[in-house]
């Protein structure tokens, strides 16, 4: 069972890879969407082998949330509020693409290095499980500060939670179901709010560019 | 009877929701907020009664004890103090055209909202729930800190909601670990991240692991502390806010967020047996904090970033203070938690209504603030002189027992510093701010006179308060600070 998980969370750290080298708003909603949907066949997979061995259903109710929440419902979203205020289509990053890809690389390795060491860790592969997630998180942390749309940012912030959900899936086979269905509501919530606010900073800044929020400071 | 300290924050926000009337409205949310208060304080009579408290419908969710009811107590005082002063707030500002009616039901569906948010952290023992409540403050605040929609505004609430969200998932990480952790050594349904089952069996968890979610959590519940490095958020929030969301998140946001890194704080010392590794992350962080906010307030030209630093400063005191973990420096911690809230809260309120009388927060462009509001004016200065740590007020006492209680703890250079960045900052602050309250005002269309009278009463009800309590303490509330810091050490 532990050869199809290691997969999957490799894979999930792969599309990660794929995010940091797009280049267009409409395409990281999509990468966000394949990415999302990777994670409800791992909360699949290991939903049913929980439930055929204990009978519990918790992982699988919340495979079925992410799926509903994570693929279909946020992407959606944020199609409607990119397509509201777009008004043409302009260069979004600052590093060019094989620069960030290898500082993603060096994120990676940055992961594998600080947990490793970790000698309470007996199980060999939760380390990999471990360095997978965290590595996502870290990419999603980079792709926030390596992007200046506003929409970047917020699917960003969406691919850190996507890597705290595959932290707590593969080692702890996910948090308590009553904190889980507490997450989803708050990243739900978060994304509404960012989406508002995302058209009041157009509306007064007549632009999604986050580099003109800078009247601030000190 | 016991969710009724729940049940209420979250009935005001529904009842405004209902409610079209503008005094009505008014009227309500004060009720509210009063019955609250009424019922938080009778939970601190069962505590000091009983000493903690679950209940039995949710017994793993619900839980209160000296802690968290010194907490639950902080914000229903403030938030009750608070929702006075917005009447006159508000009206004010509806009567200057900068908002509209339907705004001041929206700004009291949203406060009760971030209020319930809040209360939801303190009463709950289960730490993934807790962190749930926690984002959920940054949720309900974010269009209370956007609330006036203009370019600055905006700007504020998008950092507020961006970095508060993405440090706080850092915590959220933190708490994996622990859970993980709790796991490997205690599997079965009980160890759903509950508190007190952690606490009690913290000895046998991994170190390693939970000093690696310790980092996670310090920096993620320490973003929304407003803890330096991690602090851009605060000073830009607390300024755009209005003044009596300012009062609210400085005086009992950050000390919610405080409350999840004591809780974890707890857990990890007495596993490791011993507050070295913690104390050092923490002491440093806290010295790091005061000496960054020092340097920020001595070149401010805006009086609400100027206290929004001075909260930096505070939290950064209580950060050293629990770095220290000895009994007394826990107690000066606690109270100093309670003693910042009120004295915070209410130099928000009187910095509001300098705001009211002068329309600018420019330092430069106000003068003879103690000719035109004479009350709430003298108020400011002498909270200015309580917040910088001067006797009788409270600060002194608990700024005093964290610095005896660091050189007791033998750490002579780290209370030295402490002191040197104390005294920094009050040399840094006093020039800064001294300047608006004397000369004459400028002429024109400034009037001498207090706009808000509630507000200016409820300004120097805190004003006694803080000043009683620095100077006597009721031998009750001492021994609940005591068994608060008692919790904290590990029930030792």
């Amino acid at each position: 069972m532990n050869h199809y998980l290691e997969l999957l969370s490799i894979l999930i750290l792969l599309s990660s890879f794929i995010l940091a080298a797009a280049k267009r708003i409409i395409s990281y909603i999509w990468i966000f969407r394949l990415q999302s949907f990777l994670l409800v066949i791992m909360a699949g997979y290991l939903g049913a082998v929980n439930f055929r061995k204990e009978g519990d259903i918790d992982i699988l109710i919340i495979c079925m949330v992410i799926l509903v929440v994570k693929v279909i419902y946020i992407p959606r979203l944020l199609e409607n509020t990119f397509a509201k205020v777009a008004y043409k289509v302009e260069k979004d990053f600052f590093l060019n693409i094989p620069i960030s890809v290898l500082i993603c690389c060096g994120l990676v390795m940055l992961s594998y290095f600080s947990i490793f060491p970790i000698d309470d860790l007996r199980e060999g592969v939760m380390k990999t499980y471990l360095v997978n997630s965290i590595s996502v998180i870290l990419i999603g942390l980079f792709f926030m500060i390596s992007r200046k749309k506003a929409i970047g940012q917020i699917i960003g912030f969406l691919v850190i939670e996507n890597g705290l959900f595959i932290a707590a899936l593969l080692s702890a086979h996910s948090m308590p179901i009553l904190v889980d269905l507490g997450i989803f509501v708050d990243v739900l919530a978060g994304v509404m709010i960012m989406g508002v606010l995302v058209f009041r900073i157009n509306e007064n800044f007549e632009s999604i560019n986050i580099n003109k929020l800078r009247n601030l400071r000190g | 009877m016991e969710f009724a300290v729940i049940i209420l924050p979250l009935l005001g926000a529904l009842l405004c929701l209902l409610t079209r009337n503008r005094r009505l409205l008014h009227v309500v949310n004060g009720f509210v907020a009063g019955l609250f208060l009424l019922a938080s304080l009778y939970m601190t009579f069962r505590i000091i009664d009983t000493g903690t408290l679950t209940s039995p419908v949710l017994a793993s969710l619900f839980y209160l004890d000296p802690l968290s009811v010194i907490t639950l107590d902080t914000i229903a005082i403030v938030n009750f103090m608070v929702s006075l002063y917005s009447v006159g707030y508000l009206e004010e500002e509806l009567k200057h055209h900068i908002i509209t009616g339907g705004m001041i039901r929206i700004f009291y569906v949203l406060t009760s909202t971030f209020v319930f948010t809040m209360v939801l952290v303190v009463t709950t023992q289960n730490l993934g729930v807790m962190w749930v409540a926690i984002e959920a403050t940054t949720l309900a605040s974010v269009f209370l800190v956007g609330f006036y929609n203009n370019k600055h505004a905006v700007e504020a609430a998008w950092k507020y909601v961006m970095i508060c969200s993405v440090g706080i998932a850092f915590a959220l990480l933190g708490i994996i670990l622990l859970y993980f952790s709790s796991l490997q050594v205690l599997p079965g349904p009980e160890s759903n991240l509950n508190w007190n089952f952690l606490l009690e069996n913290a000895r046998q968890m991994q170190g390693s692991m939970l000093k690696l979610a310790f980092i996670f959590v310090l920096v993620g519940f320490g973003t929304k502390v407003g803890l330096v490095p991690l602090h851009t958020w605060l000073p830009d929030a607390h300024s755009q806010a209005p003044s009596p969301i300012s009062a609210l998140l400085s005086g009992v946001l950050l000390n919610s967020a405080m409350y999840g890194i004591i809780r974890v704080l707890a857990i990890v010392n007495k596993n490791l047996g011993g507050s070295l590794y913690t104390g050092r992350l923490l002491m440093g962080i806290g010295l790091l904090s005061i000496g960054a906010a020092a340097l920020f307030i001595y070149s401010q030209k805006d009086y609400k970033r100027l206290l929004a630093y001075s909260s930096i400063e505070h939290m950064g005191i209580i950060a050293f203070g629990l770095g220290l973990f000895t009994p007394a420096a826990v107690f000066g911690a606690v109270f100093h938690m309670v003693n910042h809230a009120f004295t915070k809260s209410m130099l928000f309120l009187a910095s509001g209504n300098v705001y009211l009388k002068y329309q600018s927060r420019e330092i430069a462009g106000i003068k003879g603030v103690l000719k035109i509001l004479p009350t709430s004016g003298t108020a400011f200065l002498l909270g200015l002189f309580a917040i910088a740590g001067l006797p009788p007020f409270s600060i002194f006492a608990s700024e005093l027992s964290i610095m005896a209680a660091a050189f007791e703890a033998r750490h002579p250079f780290a209370g030295g510093f402490f002191i040197i960045l104390i005294a920094l900052v009050f040399a840094t602050m006093a020039p800064a701010l001294l300047q608006i309250f004397f000369g004459d005002a400028p002429q024109g269309s400034i009037r001498p006179g207090e706009l808000n009278f509630t507000g200016t009463a409820v300004i120097v009800i805190l004003l006694v308060m803080i000043s009683v309590s620095g100077l006597y303490m009721p031998v009750e509330i001492k021994t609940l600070f005591e068994s608060a810091g008692a919790i904290i050490r590990g029930g030792e």
